[in-house]
């Protein structure tokens, strides 16, 4: 402990060192061997791969794969939506009117998130089967065709990741939600703001960090998913992981997959740079 | 084709199955082969799943249990062989650095190019056929094939069909491939199989093509045809084994499918059947290799081991595919003998006549990979 | 409780359908956090039900009668057992690893000044922010090239890198709302700077060190594509299910799947129930 009195400017190096290092070796390292071998190529007959500086790797996957590309954002970005709508009056309840029992009440929406992510999306398989419950019920209520059905279809892709990443949605707005003074809304209400209009003014603005915080949460994961298009989807759903997940894991083909990597990477890192832009930075970090 | 067997049914025949084998005067080669040669204590074996007897009750496999009866090697029974590009991938990388993956046989089907490729590649060790005197029960249509001509490196596990599953409550049978491609009734209902050497197989049969021999013509007459399907919104997708579960869920009605799964997953849906296309349907092996660090001399005793009759009967009595073992049969008739008039499981010749295999080199064709794969991929 | 600002203003007499609708506007936030409820639920309920369920074949899509069969034999399906034991193996270590790696970095961050405290806060984010896809996968890129035969141990690495942002965004959460005059006074009345850590820091910040350990094996347990792509021929329990899920679905994968979320929401609730009886102590 003399040591470190004594070297008293050396202990948050020392104590940032291990994970920092962790994480430059297995986080920063690899995405530098990512980078290379996304300029290498692949030899399918032979499996050897030949680093060329292969830029046509960036080129040729945005060609070929655009609509997967497009696709997946857009499919994010619905999900991320609607499970902003979905969540933010639930996190407005729980944070305005749990009480006592807001704690308890979180695990309500925290709980799901511990049933294997692949076990609750099989799940869906059982409930919108085709032959289910929901189905016979939509097609009685003339909203699904006779022919129709609800699994193999954008809608179920897109509901599942929405059910799926719910909680990412919904904590960051409750901390935001629940750290806001009543006091403020109460004074807006006693300078003759409608209900409505304290809302619009006071709550929605204080929680714009959560909305910020949980819409990134959310899109982020979900641009990159593949999980949810593989069960509940077909292949006219793939997203651009499912590609990804493909390449690397089926056909080998490395170079390809680690420029898509990088290409998604690259789109979510601007879009996170103009959303941020667009709210304010300085307001978010409150 | 009918067929009735409950999980119940396969469990009694099972055991009735492991009953005829402890008849006395078994194997003395068995014997043989293990004095020679040191065995090693563990076999490790990875298989696709279902794809070995299995007693319900006690979750184990009583074909590898008397295999350690006889020769006191423990079986590491591993099923974790989902898809052959799949299980490929996983394997790729420590075999391209000369390590071994911790296997001594590893599964793979012939209608992908993975056998062909492992050999190639030098990532597989030899058979040690002085083990393998059973070697002479491989049926005769498998004995040469031609990614490995003198099976110096493989040995058939199962063959299979792939033909036409479809379900006879909610639909009218289903025996053509253009049936399967454009009856109106069955629109959204229908299911391919995404691997290039069923599917392609079947259309190119379809289109009086020969799978065996598919040039750039015959490839793209097969692209269309299924293109056509596809934009008609006639095919809900493309499926690897996950065909079954919609299946006996009702998600799909009809499917390009493998004939063992139908006689397995009668269990589930009793109204499921199979039917061979009628201008032709595919055959395939799934092959066993040893791949590179295993050990060589135990895995040959090993599929020596298999090749009994009686013990090849006891496997297939559960597995329900193609046996490529002779006298299994034979042995099946007098223990079980709807399993061996079963013709799913011991096709008639008249049967095996319609049945292909696919065009090897076909399957390494780059060109036909990168327009399979958007075929099926966007 | 503290003043509602939702409070309704004075009442004043009203008319049988006025006041039903009154009651349905002051509850209709109510009830859609019912439906809400409900909806996430759903699928939870389904698992549970049919970790039940008697299938007579390979699937368990349909109702088929009711067992606990499948809860007294829940190893009954090969190869469950083990992935499971190798789930629960890897979240442990590397749980333990991240979270002390990650707990020195936040205190790093709290108490001390240094320089590259933007950087540091970079690196610590920006695992969170990258998809799991790229994670998997450039971590397998690296091992592929380093020659590493992938496997437990190299899920393992993946796990503590990922687990280590989520542990210091955790911890630093608790570190920052510390009152720090609780340490001076501890030295001040002749505690060195250790016993002072032990005696007076930890336990304090204990619930938040619990809480990112829960947290990331609960993580681990559940990782799949980052897992996926650096397992080698190793199967863990989310592995497994991704495996089994294209030729059967046992119900012995609803039962764990229900057990992992049994234990995993009892043990919160249990932290719920401690810190409420904590902070009604220190009241």
């Amino acid at each position: 402990m003399g040591f470190l009195h004594r070297h008293r400017r050396l202990t948050p190096y020392l104590l940032l060192g291990p994970g920092l290092a962790w994480l430059a070796l297995f986080f920063v390292a690899p995405l530098g061997f990512l980078g290379h071998q996304s300029l290498e190529t692949q030899d399918p007959i032979e499996l050897t791969y030949t680093f060329k500086w292969a830029w046509h790797n960036y080129s040729d996957a945005i060609t070929t794969y655009h609509t997967q590309l497009l696709r997946s954002f857009e499919y994010a970005g619905i999900a991320t939506l609607i499970a902003l709508l979905i969540s933010y009056p639930l996190s407005y309840w729980i944070a305005f009117r749990g009480g006592r029992w807001k704690n308890v009440l979180l695990l309500f929406i925290v709980g799901p998130f511990f049933v294997t992510y692949l076990i609750r999306t099989l799940a869906w398989e059982t409930i919108l089967a085709d032959q289910g419950f929901v189905a016979d019920r939509l097609r009685d209520l003339h909203l699904l065709g006779a022919d129709g059905r609800l699994l193999a279809t954008s809608t179920a892709v897109v509901a599942g990741i929405t059910y799926n990443f719910l909680p990412f949605m919904a904590l960051p707005l409750y901390v935001s939600l629940e750290q806001i003074d009543q006091r403020l809304i109460e004074a807006a209400q006693d300078l003759y703001a409608s209900r409505v209009r304290a809302f619009l003014r006071v709550t929605l603005p204080l929680s714009l960090p959560g909305i910020f915080a949980g819409t990134l949460l959310t899109f982020i994961p979900a641009a990159g998913d593949f999980i949810n298009a593989q069960l509940l989807g077909t292949p006219n759903q793939a997203m651009i992981g499912n590609v990804i997940q493909s390449k690397f894991l089926e056909l080998t083909d490395y170079p390809a997959a680690a420029a898509l990597s990088f290409i998604l990477m690259a789109i979510i890192l601007v879009l996170i740079g103009i959303y941020a832009r667009a709210l304010g930075t300085e307001r978010l970090t409150g | 084709m009918t067929n009735t067997l409950t999980r119940q049914a396969f469990l009694r025949r099972a055991l009735a199955g492991g009953a005829a084998l402890s008849v006395p005067g078994f194997l003395p080669s068995l014997a043989e082969g293990a004095a020679e040669e040191a065995l090693a204590k563990t076999l490790v074996f990875s298989n696709w799943p279902l794809y070995i007897d299995i007693n319900e009750k006690t979750k184990r496999h009583p074909s590898l249990d008397l295999f350690t009866k006889r020769t006191g090697i423990k079986v590491r029974y591993i099923e974790d062989i989902n898809d052959n590009s799949q299980f490929f991938g996983k394997i790729q990388g420590p075999l391209s650095h000369g390590k071994s993956i911790g296997r001594d046989i590893i599964v793979m089907t012939d209608n992908s190019p993975y056998p062909a490729l492992l050999i190639k590649k030098g990532w597989v060790e030899k058979l040690d056929k002085s083990a393998l005197p059973n070697l002479k029960n491989l049926v005769k249509g498998l004995q040469h094939p031609a990614w490995d001509p003198k099976r110096e490196y493989s040995l058939p596990w199962q063959s299979g069909m792939t033909g036409i599953a479809y379900n006879a409550k909610l639909t009218k049978p289903i025996t053509s491939l253009d049936q399967l491609l454009t009856d109106k009734k069955l629109k959204g209902k229908v299911t391919l199989l995404a691997n290039f050497g069923d599917t392609a197989g079947v259309v190119a049969l379809a289109n009086g093509d020969d799978p065996g021999k598919i040039d750039d013509a015959a490839f793209n007459r097969i692209v269309n045809k299924i293109k056509k399907a596809k934009s008609a919104g006639q095919i809900r997708q493309f499926t690897g084994n996950d065909y079954a579960g919609m299946l006996a869920k009702g998600d799909i009605v009809a499917a390009l499918a493998f004939s063992g799964d139908v006689v397995q997953l009668h269990a589930d849906n009793k109204n499921l059947q199979f039917a061979v296309p009628t201008a032709g349907g595919m055959i395939w092996t799934d092959n066993m290799l040893i791949p590179k660090g295993g050990d060589a001399h135990t895995a040959s005793v090993y599929m020596n081991f298999y090749y009994d009759p009686k013990v090849a009967a006891m496997v297939e009595d559960y597995v329900n595919y193609i046996c490529p073992v002779i006298g299994a049969d034979k042995v099946l008739l007098k223990s079980d003998p709807e399993v061996a008039k079963n013709t799913l499981i011991f096709p008639t010749s008249a049967m095996r006549a319609k049945l292909h295999q696919i065009d090897p080199d076909a399957l390494f064709n780059p060109d036909y990979k990168t327009k399979w794969q958007q075929l099926l991929g966007a | 409780m503290s003043a509602n600002a939702e409070a309704m203003p004075m009442t004043r007499s009203q008319s049988a359908p006025a006041k039903v609708f009154a009651f349905a506007r002051r509850h209709v936030l109510t009830l859609y956090a019912l439906l809400a409820f409900g909806y996430l639920l759903l699928p939870i309920s389904v698992v549970v039900l049919f970790s039940f369920n008697h299938p007579h074949g390979r699937f368990n899509y349909t109702w088929q009668g009711f067992t606990f069969d499948n809860w007294v034999h829940w190893d009954a399906v090969p190869g469950l057992r083990g992935a499971l034991e190798a789930s629960l193996e890897i979240a442990a270590i590397s749980s333990v690893s991240a979270t002390v790696l990650g707990a020195l970095i936040a205190l790093a961050l709290v108490r001390y000044g240094f320089r590259g405290r933007g950087a540091t806060n970079l690196l610590i984010f920006l695992p969170m922010s990258t998809p799991e896809i790229v994670l998997g996968a450039s971590l397998l890129t690296l091992f592929l090239t380093m020659n590493v035969t992938t496997g437990f141990w190299t899920i393992v690495i993946a796990h503590v890198m990922f687990n280590i942002s989520y542990v210091v965004v955790t911890v630093k959460a608790r570190l920052v709302g510390f009152d720090r005059h609780l340490e001076e006074a501890a030295m001040d009345l002749g505690a060195n700077e250790w016993t002072t850590f032990w005696r007076v820091t930890m336990p304090l910040i204990a619930p938040g060190i619990l809480a990112a350990l829960l947290l990331t094996f609960a993580l681990s347990v559940d990782d799949f594509v980052i897992t996926n792509f650096n397992a080698g021929t190793t199967v863990t329990f989310p592995l497994f299910v991704w495996g089994a899920a294209r030729a059967a679905v046992f119900p012995q994968i609803n039962v764990v799947g229900t057990a992992i979320f049994a234990v995993a929401v009892s043990a919160m609730l249990a932290n719920v129930v401690w810190q409420n009886r904590r902070a009604r102590r220190l009241a």
